[in-house]
């Protein structure tokens, strides 16, 4: 109890001020500030827990990993980061050899001798590489590098956390070289050195601070930040001994005309803070916005039609306030999954063609995408390696005549007989109505759905234990690759795996291994088009849409480019502090 | 009123054990796999299974049953399953942000509904009680989300009066910030304060010994503030003191609106992210909180009316 009262007495009448946020600008003076904002918690900044967005992006500010994507250009390509230059791949591509750049400090903090951060080296990638492996640590991203690394998984198995012995997949060969050698070839594999999953950590910040470590962040990373204490803001300061890295001097076609090249050659980061805002609240976010206390952020539904003018962009009045448009065509997939082990699904390719030529996406676009969302054709979604720009599914569009012909031949003619379809979603509003859509659409070719919303847990749970019949999910990318997204149809990944639907089907599996083990080729590619057609005829899913998005943001925040691995893009933003004065005023 | 209060202090214990129990059958009972929540989208059984272990779920429920009492008792609730902090160190960031808002506007509200439910009960049946009482009743019925939205909208955004959100920790820094909320949260709680209050003083003024007075000659004013507000304390300290352990628990949506990093938005964000240890800190301190404050609550009964003996 005395703990109790001494700490309802000591946090009213506390002046600490770390976990301070002010919505006003503030003393800025002459310092170029970022001001953005997350609409959920930040869980930490642990490297391997950070499998959410928000995590993710914030790890990403601190700390590095060997690879990254090039900020501008699309396709999204893979560049080197910690690493110098892209690795020498060997062995027919089962192994990759690393060279570090030298003299890459990690932030000053305690953990290190005279508090003075140390240069990185190569068993400081070995020492993280393992600590995904760690039993102990339980990574979220294991699942990126298990049974790939050649004998990490042993390893792992012993489950006792010795660091010190040899993994014969991780191999330090001098202080600024690191060679990886996997169980089987994986092109797919650099891809995971680009994510925070795998970025570098120092074994003495983990072992000083234990538990705690997810709360103090000290990487490599252009900005630095104190301990984070789970408040409303968290403020970034640019890292002093930050490495010259300068900003790209190339792009995609028409970056230029954007201004996204104006910066070419400077160093980075760009701006001196960064004040990351956690707000929750669409109304506050907005209000926010439209003072100019946060730089960008994405339009509020409510508030679409005030924003956006069909056809034309951006409304007179925003763009008199110097408000810039940005489109995001997110690299996901949504779609209804039928539960291929339910006798109902299974081997009746009739009944799930037949669903879905009844499914109105329009409609669907129209009413819960602001008429923007991409009507998938296939499971893959635009600007990925293997998507096929124009395809289009025989079954993936309404045909309410065909619909009903295919249910006929499926032996139930108007859904005579068929029973009553369960669809389980996560519930919330909007996920709630479009499953109730869903449920008016077949009932016109008369196949009764029966919607039940639970939490996500619980929907993990009846879908892992192959209870659901139907189920509502999405997919986002974890690598810009569409094996990523053909995985979740793979009979070996079924549940409790990623293939959660239980879609079985041996040419399927042979596609899809020949395919996984391709380098990015037109042959892979024509690979690719066959699965695509395939899975587009024997309709594992009802697809549903590539969802896009539009954010805004202020004339003054430059190269503000949209990319869908916004992991470490900080760096390259910028503030126009005299374009902000001015157009401060227009507010 | 020593031993009564030594006994009564002793009654928590049992009833904490029986928090306890609640706590624990709902946890391992109704609510959903933790480790499915924390693990994310690519969590494989084994995963799971390993996690539930780490985070001693895989121990008899007796064990689990005895670890919630243990926390309970030392008020050593461990460490959050989500962000790793220890508990203790939550409470101690968050409290200060909730209590900055929920205090001042408490005190405020109680003020004002006591001096307001004075003044209509002076004037009662004429036009000003009337015109309050419809007001209240009109204000009563409007959601509190539509005071938050239509309040930041036009008194922070459009008028410029108050920030639109954010928090400064440390007194007087966190005035700015608090001060909308506060504002609203006065406005609400008027409607059903002035109701209660003056239900109570015109219980009061119709009883035998305010006749007696006015007979004696006293003014109304004397009658009011010296006779019926003591009288009338018994009620109005129940009132009071058993809304004070919420005022612990925060705000939840104005911490929310406001962007005030207190404990009403880590409680929701433990609810969301089955953050076992974190539910289980909130709802034994505030089973604890609402315990003590009963307890206070039959003490001030005795100190404000002598004929009540604490037995």
């Amino acid at each position: 109890m005395k703990n109790l009262l001494f700490i309802l007495v000591l946090s009213i009448f506390s002046c600490t001020k770390n976990n301070s946020t002010s919505s006003a600008a503030g003393a800025e003076g002459a310092q170029k500030v970022l001001n953005l904002v997350v609409t959920a918690d930040v869980k930490g900044f642990d490297p391997n827990q950070a499998s959410d967005l928000y995590a993710g992006n914030e790890v990403a500010r601190v700390y590095e990993g060997l690879l990254q994507f090039h900020y501008l250009k699309r396709p999204y390509q893979l560049e080197p980061n910690l690493a110098d230059g892209m690795p020498t791949v060997g062995d027919g591509g089962l192994s990759y050899t690393f060279k570090l750049k030298k003299g890459v400090m990690f932030h000053d903090d305690v953990c290190f001798p005279n508090g003075k951060g140390r240069e990185l080296v190569a068993e400081d990638i070995a020492y993280s590489i393992k600590r995904m492996g760690d039993p102990k640590e339980q990574s979220k991203g294991w699942w990126l590098i298990e049974g790939k690394i050649a004998g990490l998984d042993d390893w792992r198995k012993n489950g006792n956390s010795d660091y010190s012995k040899e993994i014969s997949g991780i191999k330090v060969i001098d202080k600024h070289t690191i060679k990886f050698t996997l169980s089987r070839p994986f092109p797919q594999f650099l891809y995971a050195f680009a994510m925070p999953f795998t970025y570098a950590v120092a074994k003495e910040a983990v072992t000083k601070y234990g538990k705690e470590f997810v709360n103090h962040p000290i990487g490599t990373g252009p900005f630095i930040t104190g301990k984070y204490n789970q408040g409303n803001q968290i403020v970034y300061t640019r890292n002093p001994n930050y490495r010259t890295v300068t900003y790209p001097s190339e792009g995609e076609s028409g970056d230029s005309a954007k201004g996204f090249l104006k910066s070419a050659g400077q160093k980075l980061p760009l701006v001196d803070k960064i004040v990351v805002k956690i707000m929750k609240e669409e109304q506050t976010r907005w209000l926010n916005f439209l003072k100019g206390n946060l730089d960008a952020m994405g339009i509020p539904t409510e508030q679409f039609t005030n924003v956006m003018v069909p056809g034309k962009g951006l409304s007179d009045k925003f763009q008199k306030m110097g408000v810039m448009e940005r489109k995001s065509v997110g690299l996901d997939v949504t779609y209804n999954a039928f539960n291929h082990e339910h006798e109902l699904f299974k081997d009746n390719v009739k009944l799930r063609q037949a669903m879905s030529l009844a499914q109105d996406r329009d409609m669907l676009n129209k009413k819960f995408y602001q008429g923007v969302s991409i009507p998938a054709q296939s499971i893959t979604p635009p600007n990925i390696a293997g998507h096929i720009n124009g395809f289009v599914g025989e079954y993936q569009n309404l045909n309410i005549e065909k619909a009903k012909a295919k249910l006929a031949e499926a032996g139930y003619p108007e859904g005579k007989g068929l029973p009553e379809i369960t669809l389980h979603y996560t519930y919330n509003t909007k996920s709630r109505q479009i499953a109730e859509v869903f449920q008016q659409n077949m009932s016109k070719i008369g196949v009764k759905i029966k919607p039940v919303g639970v939490t996500w847990p619980e929907l993990m749970k009846v879908v892992n234990t192959k209870q659901s019949m139907m189920f509502s999910m999405a997919w986002g990318a974890d690598y810009p690759d569409a094996e990523n997204f053909l995985q979740l149809l793979y009979s070996k990944n079924s549940a409790p795996g990623a293939n959660g639907s239980n879609f079985s089907n041996p040419e399927y599996d042979a596609m899809f291994v020949k395919a996984s083990m391709m380098e990015d080729s037109p042959e892979r590619t024509a690979l690719y088009e066959k699965m695509y057609k395939f899975v587009s005829d024997k309709v594992p899913w009802i697809l549903g849409f590539h969802r896009v998005g539009y954010g805004l943001s202020h004339g003054w925040f430059k190269n503000y480019k949209f990319t869908e691995f916004n992991h470490g893009v900080a760096k390259y933003y910028d503030i126009d502090n005299s374009a902000k004065n001015e157009l401060k005023t227009k507010l | 009123m020593l031993q009564y209060s030594i006994r009564r202090l002793l009654y928590i214990i049992p009833v904490l054990l029986g928090v306890c129990f609640i706590v624990f059958v709902l946890y391992n009972f109704v609510a959903d796999d933790p480790a499915i929540t924390l693990l994310g989208k690519h969590a494989t059984v084994k995963q799971a299974a390993e996690l539930r272990k780490e985070l001693g779920l895989d121990k008899s429920y007796f064990l689990q049953y005895v670890d919630i009492v243990r926390s309970a008792f030392t008020f050593d609730f461990g460490r959050s399953w989500s962000s790793q902090q220890k508990i203790s160190e939550i409470l101690s960031n968050k409290a200060g942000a909730s209590l900055s808002l929920t205090i001042p506007a408490f005190i405020i509200s109680m003020i004002l509904g006591i001096s307001l439910s004075l003044i209509v009960s002076f004037f009662r049946g004429k036009a000003i009680d009337n015109s309050i009482r419809v007001i209240c009743i009109g204000m009563m019925s409007i959601s509190y989300l539509v005071y938050i939205i239509i309040f930041q909208y036009f008194f922070a955004f459009e008028w410029g009066l108050f920030e639109i959100s954010g928090y400064e920790s440390g007194f007087p820094a966190f005035i700015p910030y608090v001060a909308l909320p506060i504002l609203i949260t006065v406005v609400t709680s008027l409607g059903p304060d002035i109701r209660f209050f003056r239900t109570i003083m015109l219980d009061e003024i119709y009883q035998d010994y305010v006749r007696t007075a006015r007979a004696k000659g006293l003014s109304e004013r004397v009658i009011l503030f010296k006779h019926v507000l003591r009288n009338a304390l018994v009620p109005i300290i129940t009132y009071i003191v058993i809304q004070l352990p919420f005022l612990i628990l925060g705000a939840l949506l104005l911490e929310s609106f406001f962007d005030i990093p207190g404990l009403g938005g880590e409680l929701l964000r433990a609810i969301n992210s089955n953050d076992f240890p974190v539910i289980k800190a909130f709802t034994i301190m505030s089973a604890i909180a609402y315990m003590l404050f009963s307890l206070l609550t039959d003490i001030l009964y005795a100190l404000a009316d002598p004929r009540i003996k604490l037995q």
